[in-house]
């Protein structure tokens, strides 16, 4: 089997020239952001929560993802004209996307699409992987699907690992991947997965994908760790994709039998929230999930259902 | 044809070969945009594959043929480029050596552009040597050692050791270089430093590597990359005259080529210029006898003679060119040394007794005898894995296996459905192996095993399981218990400790790769039940492959 090669290297050089330039642009007006403790404001406006079902067979996947944010008030909600977006999906793992342990294709197109639908300037999709980053954009078809939208796909290096203060409680000083901070709106985009350490892995796990550093180390504190970093990137908005879940050998999972169809999109503006309703369909009180207690402990969000506005969708 | 017009003919196909290799070198990697059709993203496990390997090379290079066929009894996939340009050096002569060998066209280039001596010291250094015979000495102590199974071609075949040195010394060297420039500039508060240096990067990295490639003994191989180049100072083409043993087989079989050179010993002024622009020391002066099976087939006689003395003409008349001058000595110390050397090769143990536990070889590769007389330590293996882990070994695998690729799994890992190796192995010594092949069978490449004195749960120094979280088989082959251990203070301390079931691991090494525990981790991979040996075995099963 031949890779396809529909970008010629003249194209790639192009479209790098082009993203430095306009890096480069964008950057000479903004301070350096290096020691804020979040690199966005703090969400506005009422916290929400919207399930997205899809129980007809055959259901479109974009679909699905457009009902759930048309939900929310559209797109345009958190995405305005002439913004850089900069996406975060799970393409840790150089794995099909069938095999549930990297976030679906089709749901990150969708995203990509409602973003430049509502203006946005750029699009970017970028995630420190596990496994060899040019494995992973093929394998988990995140190449195709910048490709057929247009967006940037940014190859995860190590001079883009910047040290910053993270401010948290327990990680201070850390490495961080530029484009998280650079950008205007960051979406988090996360597949939900069991995991042997923290229980489960969400939308406020994601964000070791968008560190450098001695990651494995991180492991020794998880919890603590992970919401530091989800305090710190605080991302506009978060989908979590649970189409397919992985339900045992997390997260790398590998074989078919570890992943089931839950057809399911999760989207709040409240990363605690998500998780916890995420952690239902695992079967997991979130309440006793270690990352979720302490997100509300530090007022990243809320799990008590009644605080937010609730919806479902269902097609 | 008139003389200049040959030479520009040779410098053009120098060129473009030459040009061709470093382009294909560098191609030999995964490149950032080998995006998949759609489709096929959803069809199971694609095996993701380079769409220009540099395979042709190997291919065309009769020595690595005649050297894997007569040790490991293998025919080389597309062996019959080797096999035509053998016809063709029949017929025409070392005409690989002037217009195709890349390793020869840069030792002509520095040759030129640096010329060793001047006038008649130039002249007197072109004149045939004994030193001359050495070659033929290498190429006979190869190939009788390859009869008696120990391959070394590959050490000095010009093909491999090019690659060898530009793959993994010369590029890799620069590419560090200019990465560490960029880390400085993004490192810096100046914003347009930072897009500048990720700018470059971006350009820099698909030609030179990515992050910071580095391999095993690469300094040493770089540095005889050196000092063969430094050997043209001494005379011109040094390394293709005296020492390269492809020139020696090709010049073997020039013996019947129909292109001569005809010298017209009247108009000959004895100005020796001819001799003073030979890059084979071929002697082409009018007065000697023209050694065809020393001529690279330059041109460059033709092309310095003033009076037209010299002229490059086909002879269908069948007239007997002169035998290679081999000598006697260098013949019969040739195949001394070959049947001496493979029977040394063996006293280090490692092809009758357990092999070194860090002999970790790539998925796919045969059963280790096998593997020896086949590898040609090329490198290109090493220079297409996408995480760095396959390297150059030292002593690993004995003397006789010096620069065959291992796995150094804190350097990178085996990537679970990566089977690039194999698919840019020249000679098969890594089969070509699918995804399914190698997650199903399992092709095991080494087993894990824990050093619970240095693991963090196991020792009382706090969670981790990230071992266990990055195991990709499933079910995992590290696996987690719960336990109460004594924490630091004797405090008792609960854990998910680590435990690796062998029949599940493959030896990947990314539990290893990724241990916070740094240098030495503490989980490791040995050799030790690698699917490719009989004997290195750790379980009684009767499914060994």
């Amino acid at each position: 089997m031949e890779p396809n090669h529909p970008i010629t290297r003249r194209q790639s050089l192009k479209r790098i020239a082009r993203i430095s330039a306009s890096l480069a642009g964008a950057a000479l007006g903004v301070c350096p952001l290096l020691s804020q403790s979040s690199v966005r404001a703090a969400t506005t406006g009422k916290r929400f929560l919207i399930e997205g079902i899809g129980s007809e067979k055959g259901y479109k996947v974009n679909e699905l993802t457009g009902k759930v944010f048309e939900a929310a008030g559209g797109m345009g909600q958190f995405v305005s004209k002439g913004d850089v977006v900069v996406i975060k999906p799970n393409i840790s793992w150089a794995r099909r996307p069938e095999l549930a342990a990297t976030t679906n294709p089709e749901v990150l197109e969708a995203v990509i699409e409602l973003c430049f639908d509502a203006g946005a300037k750029n699009v970017r999709i970028a995630d420190h992987t596990i496994h060899d980053a040019r494995r992973c954009f093929a394998l988990t078809g995140a190449g195709i699907v910048a490709k057929r939208t247009g967006a940037d796909l940014v190859f995860p290096r190590s001079s883009m690992m910047k040290r910053m203060k993270l401010h948290g409680h327990r990680l201070d000083v850390w490495p961080v991947f530029v484009p998280f901070v650079e950008a205007d709106k960051v979406i988090n985009l996360p597949i939900a997965k069991v995991h042997g350490l923290s229980t489960l892995t969400l939308g406020i796990k994601n964000w070791i994908g968008a560190v450098g550093g001695r990651r494995s180390a991180l492991h020794q504190d998880i919890h603590q760790s992970i919401v530091d970093l989800a305090r710190f990137f605080n991302p506009t908005v978060t989908l979590i994709d649970a189409t397919r879940i992985m339900i045992t050998n997390g997260p790398s999972g590998g074989s078919p039998s570890d992943v089931a169809v839950k057809n399911t999109l999760i989207l709040s503006n409240d990363q605690v929230a998500a998780d916890a309703k995420a952690a239902g369909l695992f079967d997991h009180d979130p309440g006793k999930i270690g990352f979720i207690r302490l997100g509300q402990k530090w007022g990243l969000g809320t799990y008590d259902s009644q605080k937010l506005i609730q919806q479902r969708v269902i097609l | 044809m008139k003389a200049k017009h040959l030479v520009w003919i040779r410098r053009i196909c120098q060129a473009f070969f030459l040009g061709l290799f470093l382009f294909l070198l560098v191609e030999s990697r995964l490149p950032e945009d080998a995006y998949l059709q759609y489709s096929l993203v959803f069809s199971s496990d694609p095996d993701l594959r380079l769409s220009q390997p540099i395979t042709f090379f190997f291919q065309l290079d009769p020595l690595i043929w005649l050297s894997s066929l007569l040790s490991g009894h293998r025919l080389i996939h597309g062996f019959w480029w080797a096999l035509g340009l053998l016809l063709v050096t029949l017929f025409l002569g070392r005409i690989f050596c002037g217009f195709i060998c890349p390793l020869g066209t840069i030792h002509h280039i520095v040759s030129w552009a640096k010329p060793a001596l001047k006038g008649d010291l130039m002249t007197r250094a072109n004149q045939k040597t004994a030193g001359h015979r050495i070659k033929y000495f290498l190429l006979i102590m190869l190939l009788v050692g390859a009869v008696m199974g120990l391959n070394l071609a590959g050490l000095i075949d010009p093909i491999s050791l090019l690659f060898r040195s530009l793959a993994l010394a010369i590029l890799p060297a620069i590419g560090v270089g200019l990465k560490e420039l960029f880390d400085v500039m993004a490192a810096s508060d100046i914003k347009a430093l930072n897009y500048l240096s990720y700018g470059g990067e971006a350009l820099v990295s698909p030609v030179f590597g990515y992050g910071y490639p580095a391999y095993k003994t690469a300094w040493f191989i770089g540095l005889i990359f050196l000092v063969i180049l430094f050997l043209n100072r001494i005379r011109p083409r040094f390394w293709c005259r005296i020492l390269c043993p492809l020139g020696a087989l090709l010049g073997i079989f020039s013996r019947f080529s129909i292109l001569g050179l005809e010298k017209n010993h009247t108009k000959c002024t004895d100005c020796k210029l001819c001799s003073g622009s030979c890059q084979g020391a071929a002697s082409p002066m009018p007065g000697q006898t023209w050694e065809n099976a020393e001529c690279m087939l330059c041109f460059n006689c033709f092309d310095a003679c003033p009076e037209g003395a010299l002229s490059f003409r086909f002879r269908w008349s069948p007239k007997s060119n002169t035998r290679p001058d081999m000598g006697r000595r260098a013949v019969l110390g040739g195949m001394v040394a070959g049947i001496s050397l493979p029977l040394l090769a063996k006293l280090d143990g490692s092809a009758h007794h357990v092999s070194d536990p860090r002999l970790i070889r790539p998925p796919g590769a045969l059963p280790e005898n096998d593997f020896l007389r086949v590898c040609q330590r090329c490198g290109l293996c090493m220079k297409a894995c996408p995480t760095n882990v396959v390297n150059p070994t030292l002593a690993e695998a004995g003397m006789a296996g010096l620069w065959t690729p291992h796995l150094i799994m804190t350097r990178g890992y085996c990537e679970y459905t990566c089977t690039l190796c194999g698919s840019v192995c020249p000679t098969g010594a890594i089969r070509e192996i699918s995804v399914r092949e190698k997650i199903e069978r399992p092709i095991k490449i080494g087993a894990a095993y824990v050093d619970r004195g240095r693991c963090l749960p196991w020792s009382g120094n706090g969670p981790c399981i990230v071992c266990q979280e990055l195991c990709p088989t499933s079910p995992k082959a590290i696996y987690l218990r719960k336990a109460v251990v004594p924490g630091p203070g004797h405090a008792p301390m609960p854990v998910d400790v680590p435990y690796v079931d062998l029949k599940r691991c493959n030896g990947c090494g990314i539990c290893e790769n990724k241990c916070p525990v740094r240098g030495r981790p503490a989980i490791r991979v040995i050799a030790a039940g690698e699917s490719r040996s009989l004997k290195n075995q750790i379980l009684l099963t009767d499914s060994v492959s």
